[in-house]
């Protein structure tokens, strides 16, 4: 019988610090043909580590969301390719790639995360029941305790805040316990305070949990919470910074000129 | 202004194209319905009143002429055709010939003149042409089948004086519902020189005339009657109609009320499927005119952007509403015609075109239009634009509460209709009862559709439990998600099932009422005569005729010739008393004739009258004392009917046999089987020859189920409609739940999951209309056989489960193709792309 608070025993099977839970070798992405064509990814390797927080940075249209989504296969590539764990998901048909979204990757975005019609309740459980599996009665417990959403569970998303429906779709990345958690910036729309909610709790799950996390980010307060940062710029790797600080990340970017 | 309209027009191509379309589907359902209708009406009348078609004017005796032996003088139709404003006149006359059949057998038929005036021939070509020379001959259609004539082949008449003449069949026509072929005779026609020949002497009784064109009927009338001077009435095409209709029965009165009933039907349906459409894109609009306002548009520019465009679409869809609403008629009529009613597909397409159907289609698809789309763009300029941008589809302030002013006036509107139907069922007549009950129905239905966001949730609740898997339940949850918008899609397919289901009922009565006024014209199914006066038919043929199969009675008609002190004539015709009341059915003006004893009498009132006896005296014929219990105004069976035994009793020496023979089929029998089976007994009599009343009888019957079809053609149109709105619904809830669709393909949903999703939303919608319906259209169905039964006319409420089941499974099938397309759309949406959707 595993304990409600022993929770690094938990997640430690998704996976295993130290491995590689997501990666990309010699990325195209190229929106659109001939003159007005953009190489939206211009040939990115990079490499995330497991049980790791992950930001990635870069001015606008530098190709973040387009390197998350394709990442987390949401979108296809122009060439090279994309391992989520062992797998090469840029080989996967759409059904299996919808298998590999609703069984091991998760995924937090920026604004309406949530499906109106359901609680939030409903829509934490929604992954899940999708893949028909059963929810773990106390980890859905922890996950709502730790995320204060416990007397929020019947509300339906149009009744909760902006913070709190982030968090509701954070608990619904995290109830699966997948392999990765993809998130666009998910503190775009919240004010400081809701977004460090959201940002320390993203940063417990990977450092208590062992959850592997990779988010977008404008923010350089943001990005102080991760353990990396990853630069773009016109949809090349531009730098990466260890332990950011949030001057150390002001300063990359600043070289990046945005 | 201009250039933010124009740019609005193109950047939100798919949801102009969409209300468009539910613009041009709602004003193609009333012009397809206002069309339809106007053709049931002209099958009508051209059914039942052709002898009147075109007719401007048409000249008779009038009704207490003294000139009645003489008819009309001959030389009127040359001083009519003379009379300014005539374009054309003809006489309609005809005259007695004995056709020689292939059996070699004489039989009484009825000969005409061709009109030389092409529009007034109260008749249709079939085959070949009309005679031109004097040798030529065009059959009647039944006639021809009948004697197995076919153009081509030489035809003999016995003419005046058992002068022989022969012809060649140039061709085959067919009559509508007139004097002519409702007599059950056959019937021929020749050219006006052939007339002339076969009969010299022939008098006339009706002149028909056309007006030129701007010559009103009034005008050609007064003309006229200028003309040939007074004793003679003179009627317009119109009124000529409407006695001719009378003659038939109000059963085309009563398909006219039927229609106006359905167009009105129509306008509400077609005004709902707008009318949602439209508030389904407000959410949207409502957004993007804040957009306008924040950027510092005035209230009134917005305002007016709104109208124009409005005005625009709603024109512009209406064309092609109506261009389509024709050709929908046009299809359904050759669908119809296909199928084909027993009398086969003669049946041309009809597309009138009234004022009445452009007005109302235009003014539906533009004024419908105007004010779904202005409406609301009032209510979004009256708020903050902030307010406005922050709305989010279906968020609690969007979906309106079932309001309690709503809920009174659906209760007011419902006790109104209570009463209604309480009064209705009060009434004693068919038609009143029928008109006033079904009325009250429609009243209760309008209360029953306000109701609708109040119980069609708790039936979708109630259908949801039943689901099974995630993508029903989220389907459930999303006809759930505002049930204002749900009940209006519903309320459309809601109103055809239960018009559909009230329909079944009262077309199908509606059928049984005019098949049996058919019926009462014709009693009989078949008369056996003898062509030869004095070889009468014997008793041992009746026994005989009795024997063939399906033959359900034989009834000899008895003419005795008494005398009596109180009349100049007495001649009595007599029947079997079991055949009275239902093979011989005159229509009574008093007392009754089923159960007639021997030494009773019904008697013609003129008679009565003139030997000064009613009902309840005694009448003497031939030494016996006959008690009148009845009067009747028909002249065609002497002083009047009195049984078999009083007939005979009433003649010197006992009958050899009998004039005539009436048959009576049992129910159901084929009738060209049945004049097989008789035709083998006929064969073995030298004298006995069939007449064709039961052909003419089927005839009719058929042309009754003919416009049945129609009705059930804009059943038909009415439920396409409404399925088409649920489509129209589901690709606009697509559209607006883009995100929603790529949030769930991000979540895991497979795009299988997702198509699933949407048809069971769809399947969820059709049934719970299709169900209500179905539970109203029954139950109003039963309130409307109430109504309509009496102790004489007696109509059985029975629920026809298989069709229901049916419609049941048709609304399913129907509902999973109208989601088809929405859900490919949106399974075929590439997940990056619907997040990214504003
Ligand atoms: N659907 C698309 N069609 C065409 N071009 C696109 C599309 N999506 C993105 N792009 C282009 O690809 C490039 C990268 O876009 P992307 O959305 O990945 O940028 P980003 O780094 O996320 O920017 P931001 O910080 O503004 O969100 C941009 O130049 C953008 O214009
Ligand atoms: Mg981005």
């Amino acid at each position: 019988m595993r304990k409600a608070h022993d929770m690094s025993a938990l997640v430690s099977e998704a996976g295993a610090v130290g491995t590689t839970a997501a990666a990309a070798h010699n990325l195209v992405k190229v929106y659109g043909k001939g003159d007005t064509a953009v190489r939206a990814l211009d040939g990115i390797n990079v490499a995330f580590q497991a049980g790791k927080f992950t930001a990635i940075m870069g001015p606008s249209g530098s190709g973040k969301s387009t390197l998350m989504h394709c990442l987390a296969g949401l979108d296809t590539v122009d060439s090279g390719a994309i391992h989520i764990g062992q797998t090469e998901i840029t080989r996967l048909n759409d059904k299996d790639l919808t298998k590999l979204r609703r069984d091991r990757v998760g995924f937090v975005f920026q604004a309406f995360n949530l499906l109106p019609t359901l609680t939030a309740e409903q829509n934490i459980l929604l992954g899940l029941e999708l893949a028909g599996r059963k929810p773990d009665k106390q980890w859905f417990d922890t996950i709502v305790t730790v995320l204060g959403l416990r007397d929020r569970l019947t509300h339906r998303p149009t009744e909760l805040s902006g913070g709190q429906q982030q968090r509701v779709a954070c608990a619904r990345a995290l109830v699966a316990r997948p392999e990765v958690i993809f998130a666009d910036e998910p503190t775009g729309n919240l004010d400081s305070r809701s977004g460090a909610e959201v940002l320390d709790f993203l940063r417990m799950s990977v450092r208590k949990l062992g959850q592997t996390v990779i988010m977008v980010t404008h923010d350089p307060v943001a990005a102080s919470y991760a353990d990396r940062v990853v630069l773009l710029a016109d949809g090349r790797l531009a730098g990466e910074i260890h332990q950011p600080t949030t001057e150390s990340v002001v300063n990359a970017l600043a070289h990046l000129g945005a | 202004m201009w250039k933010t309209i124009l740019a609005g027009l193109r950047a939100r191509t798919a949801r102009l194209v969409l209300s468009s379309i539910a613009i041009a589907l709602g004003v193609a359902f009333v012009t397809g319905t206002l069309v339809l209708g106007d053709a049931v009406g002209e099958q009508t009348r051209d059914n039942f009143a052709r002898s009147a078609r075109n007719v401007d004017a048409a000249v008779h005796l009038a009704e207490n002429s003294t000139e009645q032996e003489k008819g009309i003088p001959a030389d009127f139709l040359q001083k009519i055709r003379a009379t300014s404003g005539v374009e054309g006149a003809d006489s309609r006359e005809f005259g007695r010939a004995a056709l020689i059949g292939g059996d070699g057998k004489a039989k009484q038929a009825l000969v005409q003149p061709l009109p030389t005036t092409e529009k007034l021939r109260d008749f249709n070509l079939k085959d070949g042409r009309f005679p031109t020379g004097a040798d030529e001959i065009a059959v009647d259609s039944k006639t021809a089948q009948i004697a197995k004539l076919k153009v081509g082949d030489t035809l003999k008449l016995l003419g005046e004086g058992e002068a022989e003449h022969s012809y060649t069949i140039v061709g085959s026509y067919q009559q509508g519902a007139s004097s002519l072929s409702m007599s059950g005779s056959d019937h021929l026609i020749v050219s006006p020189e052939g007339m002339r020949t076969l009969v010299p002497e022939q008098r006339i009784y009706e002149i028909v005339a056309v007006a030129k064109s701007g010559v009103s009927q009034q005008q050609l009338v007064d003309n006229i009657t200028k003309t040939i001077g007074p004793g003679y009435q003179v009627q317009t095409g119109e009124e000529l109609t409407k006695a001719t209709l009378a003659q038939v029965g109000d059963a085309a009165s009563e398909i006219k009320t039927f229609l106006l009933a359905f167009a009105a039907i129509s306008l509400i349906v077609a005004g709902m499927v707008i009318y949602n459409t439209f508030t389904i894109l407000v959410a949207q609009r409502t957004k993007e005119l804040a957009l306008l306002r924040c950027v510092g548009a005035e209230r009134g520019q917005v305002f007016r952007s709104v109208l124009a465009e409005a005005v625009f679409m709603g024109l512009a869809a209406s064309v092609l509403g109506f261009l389509g609403g024709i050709g929908v008629s046009a299809g359904l009529q050759s669908v119809i015609s296909s199928f084909g009613g027993p009398s086969g597909g003669e049946s041309e397409i009809r597309l009138p075109i009234s004022w009445v159907t452009i007005a109302a289609a235009f003014g539906v698809g533009v004024v419908v239009t105007v004010l779904s789309a202005v409406l609301p763009a009032r209510r979004a300029t009256q708020v903050a634009p902030v307010a406005a941008l922050r709305s989010q589809p279906d968020s609690s302030d969007d979906v309106a509460r079932t309001g309690k002013i709503r809920i009174a006036v659906a209760a007011v509107i419902a006790l109104l209709g209570g009463a209604g139907v309480y009064f209705g069922l009060q009434q004693q007549r068919e038609e009143p009862a029928l008109f006033i009950t079904g009325g009250a129905t429609m009243v209760l239905l309008l209360a029953v559709l306000l109701l609708g966001p109040l119980y069609v949730p708790l039936v979708n609740r109630l259908f949801g439990k039943a689901l099974r898997g995630v993508p029903a339940k989220l389907a459930s949850a999303n006809a759930g998600r505002n049930p204002k918008r749900t009940a209006a899609t519903t309320a459309a397919l809601m109103i055809g099932v239960t018009i559909v289901a009230m329909v079944t009922v009262v077309a199908g009565s509606g059928r049984e009422t005019m098949i049996k006024k058919v019926d009462e014209r014709f009693p009989s199914d078949y008369a056996v005569s003898s062509s030869v006066y004095d070889q009468p038919l014997t008793q041992k043929f009746a026994d005989e005729l009795a024997k063939v199969r399906n033959v359900a009675l034989v009834a000899p008609e008895l003419r005795a010739f008494g005398e009596s002190t109180k009349l100049e004539y007495a001649d009595v015709t007599g029947y079997p008393s079991e055949a009275l009341g239902s093979l011989v059915r005159p229509p009574l003006s008093e007392g009754t004739i089923t159960g007639l004893k021997d030494g009773e009498i019904v008697m013609r009132d003129k008679e009565a009258q003139k030997a000064g006896v009613g009902v309840g005296s005694t009448v003497p014929i031939s030494g016996k004392d006959f008690k009148v219990v009845g009067l009747i105004k028909d002249n065609s069976y002497g002083t009047g009917i009195v049984t078999l035994a009083s007939a005979q009793s009433i003649l010197k020496e006992p009958a050899k046999g009998y004039q005539n023979l009436l048959v009576k089929l049992a129910p159901g029998t084929d009738i060209a089987q049945a004049r097989t089976d008789l035709e083998r007994v006929i064969a073995t009599s030298p004298v006995a020859v069939l007449n064709s009343a039961a052909e003419t009888k089927a005839e009719l019957n058929g042309q009754i189920d003919q416009i049945l079809l129609f009705i059930w053609a804009l059943v038909g149109l009415a439920l396409i409609i409404a399925l088409f709105g649920i489509a129209n619904t589901l690709t606009l809830s697509v559209l607006e739940r883009t995100r929603e669709s790529a949030l769930l393909r991000a979540l895991g949903l497979t795009r299988g999951q997702l198509r699933q999703m949407l048809v069971v939303e769809s399947i969820l919608m059709a049934l719970i209309g299709a169900v209500v319906g179905v539970l109203l259209g029954a139950g109003f169905g039963w309130l409307l056989v109430e109504a309509i039964s009496n102790p004489e006319f007696q109509i059985s409420f029975s629920i026809p489960f298989g069709q229901i089941g049916a419609m049941l499974g048709l609304a399913v099938v129907a509902a999973i193709i109208a989601a088809a397309l929405p859900a490919r759309r949106a399974a075929r949406n590439s997940v990056v792309a619907g997040m990214a959707e504003a």
